[in-house]
């Protein structure tokens, strides 16, 4: 039951991202400063990588290209994150002090479904196919032609990647409901995510274990590029895909429970 | 018939932070938090017929917003017993909440940059409207909300008044048997509040909705509501007709004259048959106890050149404040 999604929910979808197109095509402009952002951030990236590949010729055992590669996955998620979550889920905190979710729970939608996906920032899904882009690019630099198999593993370890990174929202802005004067929690989920920019190998021991299994993050750049490298075997789509589910339960249990506390039932 | 919404002993109790102002009670509140129970909410109890209109009244912070949230679902009570059409409000999910609407004057759903119909199709779309029942419903909106010239424009570019239109149209376009309305004339124009409390009387005459409102505006409660409910720290202290409760909590009515004759008449001479409340030759309004008022108005056309004179309550306004201010007391008249 905890799972089921009703047709009727895509529908909603459907109406949602309609009306957001709608809104966003009045700013056509933002299409522009999108493109060009992502341009910009993605060559700073490159310049700091390459400046530091000065010095070396391993990051955490990785080579400049197979980092490149990386670095276009992290910002085809960034996308993700930038055209749904913030704009959606990453309101949430004002409107739990505002009020404003009690609109939500008055109507007969999933409130996490419908606070999660309400928003489509069309202009920055550029993000995932620069990102996309990227890191086809830098796959063809270290003269790596993926299999098949390999392919298949890189999407199923990405999408689980897309899920981890929802499931970090979700959890981290249901604390909202815990600590309503909480201005930003969405700075809290940059910070944490900062650290997928790089392969979770180049950091110590200790920070390696907490971005595996306590912040899953390695899980989001980490694991897919190295399922689209060949660094590890297509095997290990089944584990993301496992960690992703893990993630996605507890994250809905963590969003339950902060509505019972919103609406008074935990008493 | 089964009452549309019943409340039976419904509280509810908040636990909130307390802290001493400054910055050493910001930091005693940090290291060691202390709470205190508001009780919002104290064994309230009620019932409302389907197609009633009922008017909830109180100042703020009585508790009338928490229990429109109870009943919306929105809010768990404490403690005690709600039915609202039918389901257990919190428990009743998809099913219960398309059967209600909730207005909130101070919160908006319609998207901002966009044409409030942008903002309907959405809500066909989460109520599972059928195509030919939204055109249906929402050419029916528009007609008794005169939105015709205003489906297209951007929200943004809409008056308050059309605005809140254009919210009961979202808000009533799954045709909901009950309606809860917290302030939906707030901030209104004397015009558009008319037009809203004539929309909703029609809307329940045609589709016999349960409506429970609350405002701060006594005219939306005297044109809407023959029944209100009034409540004042959380406590429900009248529960019945308007008129029945100016009859029993007003110990006065108002003697309006109309003077004729000279200007010979003096505030002395009025102030011997009742306090005067004005005096602006050649009316004159005295307030005079309930049951002397008959008495008074024939000593006074014997005594004075009076050309018109009419008993009336006291403003509705004054009625309810002294309501809040001494409570309602059970035989007061």
């Amino acid at each position: 039951m905890m799972f089921r999604v009703p047709r009727s929910a895509f529908r909603v979808l459907a109406a949602l991202w309609r009306l957001n197109l709608a809104e966003e095509l009045q700013y056509r402009a933002n299409f522009v400063a999108s493109v060009l952002g992502t341009v910009f951030w993605i060559g700073t990236a490159l310049l700091t990588l390459a400046l530091f590949f000065r010095h070396t010729t391993r990051l955490g055992g990785w080579d400049y290209w197979e980092v490149v590669v990386l670095l276009g996955v992290f910002n085809a998620l960034t996308g993700v994150i930038e055209a749904v979550l913030r704009p959606g889920i990453g309101r949430l905190a004002s409107e739990v002090r505002n009020g404003g979710l009690d609109l939500v729970l008055a109507k007969p939608v999933d409130a996490q479904g419908f606070v999660s996906f309400r928003r489509l920032d069309v202009w920055h899904l550029t993000d995932v196919v620069l990102g996309l882009g990227l890191a086809g690019y830098a796959l063809s630099r270290l003269g790596r032609v993926p299999g098949v198999l390999q392919l298949a593993a890189f999407v199923v370890a990405l999408a689980a990647a897309g899920i981890v990174v929802y499931a970090i929202w979700v959890a981290l802005m249901s604390l909202a409901f815990w600590f309503v004067s909480v201005e930003n929690l969405s700075v809290l989920f940059d910070a944490v995510y900062e650290g997928a920019r790089y392969p979770v190998t180049a950091y110590p021991g200790a920070l390696r274990f907490v971005f595996v299994y306590l912040l899953p993050i390695a899980w989001t750049t980490t694991i897919p590029t190295s399922a689209l490298t060949g660094r590890l075997g297509p095997e290990i789509a089944v584990a993301a895909a496992a960690v992703a589910a893990l993630a996605f339960v507890l994250a809905r249990l963590l969003w339950r429970a902060a509505l019972r506390r919103y609406t008074g039932a935990s008493g | 018939m089964p009452p549309a919404i019943t409340a039976e002993q419904l509280s509810k109790t908040f636990r909130v932070k307390v802290r001493d102002p400054g910055l050493r009670g910001a930091l005693e509140a940090l290291l060691r938090p202390r709470y205190r129970d508001v009780h919002a909410v104290r064994e309230v109890t009620f019932r409302i017929d389907p197609g009633e209109i009922v008017a909830f009244l109180g100042p703020n912070g009585a508790g009338k917003t928490t229990t429109l949230k109870m009943l919306a679902g929105l809010l768990y009570p404490t403690s005690g017993r709600v039915e609202v059409a039918g389901f257990v409000p919190w428990g009743g999910g998809p099913e219960f909440k398309r059967r209600i609407a909730l207005v909130l004057g101070n919160r908006q759903q319609l998207v901002w940059d966009l044409p409030p119909e942008e903002t309907f199709l959405l809500n066909r779309a989460i109520y599972e409207i059928a195509p030919a029942a939204y055109r249906e419903r929402l050419a029916e909106l528009v007609t008794l909300l005169e939105l015709g010239d205003v489906l297209d424009k951007p929200v943004r570019q809409l008056s308050l008044g059309e605005r809140m239109k254009c919210e009961l149209a979202a808000a009533l376009l799954h045709h909901p048997p009950i309606l809860f309305l917290d302030e939906p004339t707030l901030g209104l124009d004397v015009t558009a509040q008319e037009a809203i409390r004539r929309f909703l009387t029609e809307y329940r005459d045609r589709h016999g909705a349960t409506v429970l409102l609350t405002s701060h505006y006594m005219q939306d409660v005297t044109a809407l509501a023959r029944r209100v409910l009034i409540i004042n720290r959380g406590r429900l202290l009248y529960d019945g007709a308007l008129d029945a409760l100016v009859a029993r909590i007003a110990r006065t009515k108002r003697l309006e004259l109309v003077l004729g004759g000279d200007d010979g008449v003096t505030a002395e001479a009025l102030a011997a048959f009742g306090e005067v409340k004005s005096f602006r030759f050649p009316n004159a309004v005295l307030e005079v106890p309930r049951e002397e008022a008959a008495a008074t108005s024939a000593r006074l056309l014997a005594a004075l050149p009076v050309a018109d004179l009419s008993i009336e309550d006291p403003p509705i306004e004054d009625v309810i404040r002294q309501a809040f201010t001494r409570g309602v007391q059970e035989d007061d008249s």
